[in-house]
Order: C-alpha cells, then sequence, then structure tokens
C-alpha cells in the first residue's frame, strides 16, 4: 500500500469529526484515503489507514460503511475497506483488507509473543514428561511421534528444536487480523492472531493464540468461549460458553455446550460437548457428546464416550501420574469406569466399572465388562456388531475439514495391516490359552482380564473369519482391478517386490504405516537427514500415499505364510480358494452383524412403546417411529452386500478359471 | 445319542452358563427373552454346547437359535452328521 501523510484539511476535517492523534504526522494514509469515514476515533504511535469506500455487509441485507468510528487505535496498519466500530483499545495490530471489528473490548498485542505457538500441553501424562510443542500447523502424526516417542531423547529433542525455530519466526510484537475476518461482541483478545476469514462472535477472552483460519475452511468462535495458549486450526467451530486452557484444535474440530479442556490436544474431526478432557491426546474423531463425562490422561482416537464415563489418573501415592491408551475405534459405555494405566485395544466397547489395570491390545473387536467385580475380556464379540460396521461407513463421510492442505493423515479403513496384525497376534493368544488351560478351569487371566476358558475356541474362530474376509477383500480388489487375460503377467501384476509393507504396523494417530517406516524415521531425525517440518510433513504424506503398496506387501506377506509357499509358488487354485474363503466368510459376517441389527427389533426392543395400549398399538407404534425390519436401510444395505458379494466371487471365479496358463 | 439324551445336556449346559436351576427351563424357553442371555452369554452357550457335543456349529446360523427347542433340533442335525 502506497502510503502519504495526512493533508492540513484532512487534519481539520477528521478533527471536526471528534477524531484526536497524538501526533498526526505518525497517521498514513493510502493515496486515495477519504476521511469522511473516519469518526470519533484516537489514534496513538505510528497508524496506517487503508481507503475506506465499500460498505460492509454485517447480515443479509445490513450494511454498514467500512470506515473508523468510536475507536481507539495504537500502532496499527489499517486495509481497505475495513470496518472497525466501538473497538475498545485496537493496539499493534496489522489488519487486512475486507475486516470487521465491532464492539469489542480490546484487542492487543502485548510485548514479544508467539501467538500460542511453542506452547507445552502435558498431555497423556497429567504430571508431565510427554510434553507437546503445538503450532499451526501441528499435525497428529508429529504429535504422536513428540508424545510416544519419549525413550528415544535425541529424537525428540531434534523434533523440539523444529519446532522452536518455526515458532521463533512466528515471534512478534504486532499481530494480524487476515482479510475478511469478523470480530464482534468481544470483551478481551490478547495476542491474538486471526486468520482470513474467521469468525469471533461474542467470545469472553481469547489470550496468546492463533486461528489458522483461510477461506476455504474458516474458523468460527462463538458466544462466551475463554481460551488461552492455545492453536485452532481451520475448520474448527468453537462456541456456547467452552473453556480451552492449553490447547490444540485441529482441523474441522467441534468444541460446544460449555465443554472445558485443558492440556488437551483434539485432532481432525474431534467433537467435545457438555463434558470435561484433561491431558488428552485426541486423534482423529475422538468424540465425546454428554455431561458427567471426564476424558483424562490418555490417547483416544476414532473413539466415542459414553454418558458418565470416566477414568481415573490418580491412586493418592506419588500424583496424577497413570495414563491410558484407547486404541481406535474404541468406546467407553455409559457409566462406565476405568483405573489408569489401561490400553484398551482396537474397536473394543469398556463396560462397567473397573478397578483393575489391563491391556487388551492383543485382542482388538473385544467387549470388556465386568462381572463379579472382575474384568472380563470377550475377544472378537464387536466383529459382528451393528455399531462397529456403522462407525467404519460413517468416518469417511463425517470428514469435515474443507481445507485443502489437511494436516492430519487419516486411513479408515476397518480391517487394515495395523488391526488384523492384532487380529492375529489375538488368534495365537487364543490358540495358546486353549492349549495350556485346562478344561476343568472355567477362566484363564491375561494381562489384567479374564476370558472364560469356552470362548477361547469360540472367540478364534470370529478372528479366522475377519482375517480370511480381509484377505479376501483386498485380493478381490486388486483382482477386479486387473484386467490381464494370462495368469502369468496376473501372477506378475500381483507380486511385490517390497518387504517393507511384510512386518508389523503401528497406528500413528490416524495414520497407518509399517513399523519399520518409523524407525527410519527415527533414525533419519536423529542424523540430521531430515532437517525441518516441511521435509517431516513431505515424508508424512509419503507414507500417506505409499500406503496401498505397504498395505499390498503386507497381504501378500500374510497370503505366504498361510499358504506356506511363496508367491512364485502360488496357483491359481489357491487365488481361487481366497476368493471362495472371502465370499462365503463375508456373508457368515454379514449374516452375524444382521443378526445384532435384528435385535433392534425383537420384542424388547418395543419396550415402552404403545404407552397406552394394548401389543397392537405399542406394535404400530413402533413401527412408525423406527420403521420395520424390512424396510430398515442399514438391514437392505447389508443383505444387498450379501448379493454383491456372491456376484462378485462368482464373476471373479470364471475369469480366474478362463486365464490362460 | 436320543433327542431326550441331547435335551437332557442341552439343559445342564444351559444351566451351567446361565446360572439356572435345569428343571426350570422349559423346552420353548427363549434364551434372551425368558433366560435372560444378553450377546455374550449367547456366544459363551455356542461354545459351550460345541464342547459339550464335541461339534463345531456354523457360528452364523447357531447364533440365530432363539429356543431350547430349537438347540436341540440344531444340535441333534450336527450329531446326525457327525454319526
Amino acid at each position: 500500500m502506497s502510503l502519504r501523510h495526512l493533508s492540513n484539511d484532512e487534519i481539520t476535517r477528521l478533527e471536526s469529526q471528534g477524531c484526536w492523534a497524538e501526533d498526526w504526522r505518525q497517521v498514513h494514509v493510502s493515496a486515495d484515503f477519504s476521511p469522511h469515514r473516519v469518526q470519533n476515533s484516537r489514534f496513538f504511535g505510528t497508524v496506517e489507514l487503508g481507503r475506506f469506500s465499500a460498505d460492509v455487509e454485517l447480515e443479509p441485507d445490513i450494511l454498514r460503511p467500512s470506515g473508523i468510528y468510536e475507536s481507539t487505535l495504537q500502532d496499527c496498519s489499517i486495509g481497505d475497506d475495513v470496518r472497525i466500530a466501538a473497538v475498545g483499545e485496537l493496539v499493534r495490530y496489522r489488519v487486512e483488507d475486507g475486516v470487521v471489528l465491532q464492539q469489542i473490548g480490546k484487542l492487543t498485542v502485548i510485548g514479544q509473543t508467539t501467538f500460542g505457538n511453542g506452547t507445552a500441553l502435558d498431555v497423556v501424562n497429567e504430571g508431565g514428561g510427554r510434553s507437546l510443542l503445538i503450532f499451526d500447523r501441528l499435525s497428529a502424526q508429529l504429535a504422536y511421534c513428540l508424545v510416544h516417542y519419549r525413550h528415544d531423547a535425541e529424537f525428540i529433542q531434534r523434533l523440539e528444536a523444529m519446532i522452536r525455530e518455526y515458532c521463533a519466526a512466528k515471534r512478534s510484537a504486532r499481530g494480524i487480523i487476515g482479510c475478511n475476518a469478523r470480530i464482534e461482541g468481544c470483551a478481551v483478545l490478547e495476542n491474538l492472531v486471526v486468520g482470513p476469514y474467521a469468525e469471533i462472535r461474542g467470545a469472553a477472552e481469547l489470550c496468546d493464540g492463533t486461528l489458522a483460519s483461510n477461506e476455504a475452511d474458516p474458523v468460527r468462535i462463538g458466544a462466551g468461549v475463554v481460551a488461552r495458549n492455545f492453536i485452532v486450526q481451520s475448520g474448527s467451530h468453537i462456541g456456547d460458553g467452552v473453556l480451552l486452557y492449553h490447547c490444540f484444535l485441529g482441523q474441522g474440530v467441534r468444541l460446544g455446550k460449555q465443554f472445558s479442556a485443558e492440556h488437551s490436544a483434539f485432532f481432525a474431526n474431534c467433537e467435545g460437548f457438555h463434558g470435561e478432557a484433561v491431558s488428552v491426546l485426541a486423534g482423529p474423531y475422538t468424540v465425546t457428546h454428554h455431561k458427567s463425562t471426564l476424558l483424562i490422561a490418555a490417547h483416544f482416537s476414532f473413539f466415542n464416550a459414553g454418558s458418565n464415563s470416566n477414568q481415573s489418573n490418580h491412586m493418592y501415592k506419588l500424583g496424577p501420574l497413570h495414563q491410558g491408551l484407547f486404541e481406535r475405534g474404541s468406546k467407553s459405555g455409559s457409566g462406565s469406569y476405568l483405573l489408569w494405566p489401561c490400553r484398551i485395544g482396537a474397536f473394543t466397547v469398556v463396560m462397567g466399572k473397573h478397578t483393575a489395570n489391563f491391556d487388551s491390545s492383543d485382542l482388538p473387536f473385544s467387549y470388556i465388562d465386568v462381572q463379579d467385580g472382575k474384568s472380563f475380556i470377550t475377544p472378537a464379540m464387536n466383529l459382528f456388531t451393528v455399531g462397529t460396521k456403522r462407525d467404519s461407513a460413517k468416518w469417511p463421510s463425517r470428514d469435515r475439514r474443507r481445507d485443502l492442505d489437511k494436516r492430519d493423515r487419516i486411513h479408515f479403513d476397518l480391517f487394515n495391516p495395523f488391526v488384523l496384525g492384532r487380529v492375529l497376534r489375538g488368534m495365537d493368544l487364543l490358540d495358546k490359552l486353549a492349549e495350556t488351560t485346562p478344561s476343568e478351569q472355567e477362566v484363564v487371566k491375561h494381562k489384567g482380564l479374564y476370558i472364560k476358558r469356552l470362548l477361547l475356541k469360540t472367540c478364534r474362530k470370529f478372528y479366522e473369519i475377519a482375517v480370511q474376509v480381509s484377505i479376501g477383500q483386498m485380493l478381490v480388489d486388486k483382482l477386479e482391478a486387473s484386467h490381464t487375460l494370462s495368469w502369468f503377467a496376473l501372477k506378475r501384476e500381483l507380486a511385490t517386490e517390497s518387504a517393507i509393507g511384510k512386518g508389523e504396523w503401528i497406528d500413528v494417530c490416524g495414520l497407518l504405516v509399517p513399523k519399520v517406516k518409523m524407525e527410519e524415521l527415527l533414525c533419519e531425525i536423529r542424523s540430521g537427514a531430515i532437517p525441518d517440518l516441511e521435509q517431516l510433513d513431505s515424508r508424512f504424506d509419503a507414507w500417506y500415499n505409499g500406503c496401498s503398496i505397504d498395505c499390498w506387501a503386507w497381504l501378500v506377506g500374510l497370503i505366504e505364510k498361510r499358504l506356506e509357499r511363496t508367491w512364485d509358488q502360488i496357483e491359481i487354485q489357491h487365488l481361487e480358494k481366497l476368493v471362495q474363503e472371502w465370499r462365503d466368510q463375508g456373508i457368515k459376517l454379514n449374516n452375524l452383524i444382521l443378526h445384532d441389527a435384528e435385535k433392534e427389533f425383537d420384542v424388547d426392543s418395543r419396550i415402552g412403546y404403545g404407552i397406552d395400549g394394548d401389543g397392537e398399538i405399542a406394535d404400530g407404534d413402533f413401527t412408525a417411529v423406527r420403521g420395520s425390519l424390512a424396510e430398515n436401510s442399514f438391514i437392505c444395505q447389508l443383505q444387498e452386500e450379501n448379493r454383491k458379494i456372491i456376484e462378485r466371487a462368482e464373476s471373479l471365479l470364471k475369469r480366474l478359471q478362463s486365464l490362460s496358463q | 445319542m436320543t433327542m431326550d439324551d441331547v435335551r437332557t445336556r442341552v439343559k445342564s449346559v444351559i444351566a451351567h452358563v446361565l446360572k439356572a436351576d435345569s428343571a426350570l427351563i422349559a423346552d420353548e424357553a427363549n434364551f434372551i427373552f425368558d433366560l435372560g442371555a444378553d450377546s455374550m452369554q449367547s456366544l459363551e452357550l455356542v461354545a459351550a454346547f460345541e464342547e459339550e457335543f464335541g461339534i463345531e456349529m456354523d457360528e452364523d446360523k447357531a447364533l440365530e437359535v432363539q429356543t431350547v427347542n430349537e438347540a436341540v433340533e440344531f444340535i441333534s442335525g450336527y450329531l446326525r452328521k457327525k454319526q
């Protein structure tokens, strides 16, 4: 913006409009500045003013002139067509074009600040030791490394140095209000950076923070919000009296209804209403909607908290030092309680009040409940529940992030090498327990959990179904994508040269990756081969984009192991068998899920329907409200899925048989 | 094994798993509505029947079985195949 001094006539005009300046020579204006839209305002220090000619649409059909009215500015640079009205103190800000600032107590920068960048959060362990340095481009993957790889001090030091360097560049004595941002009806805003297109309406206090908003996915802050020492990434909305102290919000997060949080990080698409979070690393899709629900001192992801569920991290000994892990896809049932430390395996439901410390990570898809005061696990039970099937389908469709630069890399597949690796471990464990447990023994204990002996073989069979369905699904997808007519060419096409995916996989806060790649990353960070956050980001992107190749390598390895032959030794009939197993077990799994879904329509589900009537009225009421089994969309979809499985299998089997050898 | 033998043993298994008195278990009793089995106990019943009779049942079909009579019939089918 080309600037000039005010003319004497303009100063006279401004003074006649109730304006005052500490020194008019320090007020610089754009070449086409006109003073008529600057009224009853005071200017301290150096102030730069743009052109005020357009009107601003506050609400549909409510237009107000741009300009500066009844406000006090100090050391600010104001862009074109900005409206600043009734702002008590606007100090040390660059206000970009098209911004609206109205009815604000104070919006100030005090001293040098990094605007929340570099704030340390004590996540997972409330007692400290896992400090997460937050900044406006933090990803769930980097957070995972920082929080969970504390055993590698040099790795952590290098990562923290990169972040500190990035945050140092953010240090400034002047804040920015990005173009077209709107801030209205707020009390205290201090040391705040507001990105483009952000909306802040009625916030009570926002101090030391950054709203990394942009046009594609604006940030919205609503009434009564108090936030101190925080970062909010694009597309996140916070409202209704939320209280945040030392918090990070990733992209597409929703917090509202008086939710409160401290020392917590929420990544993509998390939701928090009513409840409380303390020292939480909330991976993607962590959701808590109810009052009296506390999430404390733990790592969650794809998690759903039941009402009145909570955990303790304090045993009144050395302090609040205990921590928990909920692996992806798990839930805490209503009224459930856990005494940390515990580790809950993937896709597991926890019910009841547990006072034992346990680890179920080798037994995913389980139900954990309490019987006679003891924690019991039913492995594989959650494989064939409606909830698991529905969750896995709904997550991708509920990705609300609109920002093209998605910070968190997320893999959604229900059956993936990480989860299936755990399933395979579970099968080995159940085999071992079945072999070593005498038949007169009713229960067996594993890592703090009791398992009924009778269930060992049955649950293992359910895991086997999952493995066969998963192998078949991945294979069928691959076969369907191939159009070759020769067995030799197909086999070559399906072969994998990479061994990278064949080992253990880990879930890096939503991103699935072979463990060996994480080990490589540790070395490269330590050696300085990856010197900055940009290159680290590129590495996470490469992991994300390379997942399908690694995943296929993992599958080939698994097929080789199960068939006890190398890929070169695989024949057409082996693939036929895998496709047949996929068909049979896929239908079986869906039928088990259908059976679970049908319970939603049984007699017990009708209790409370037809309030003043007989059975017929109850049935009518139930059908009117809930619909019928035959018409339920989920059930119809599953039945359709079964039909398609048969069709796809038949078509593939025919094709395999017709391949030239 | 006669159907009556199967019935007696089925009721004995149910009584053990659901902590009920086998004498009070009716032939028509529904596992869920009459005997109070939850989904985890249903699974346990399947496992217990398999162990009691030395058979391996089709899980999805087995979990569709609702009553004592149906269980007797279902298990007898497997026993016939076994013979």
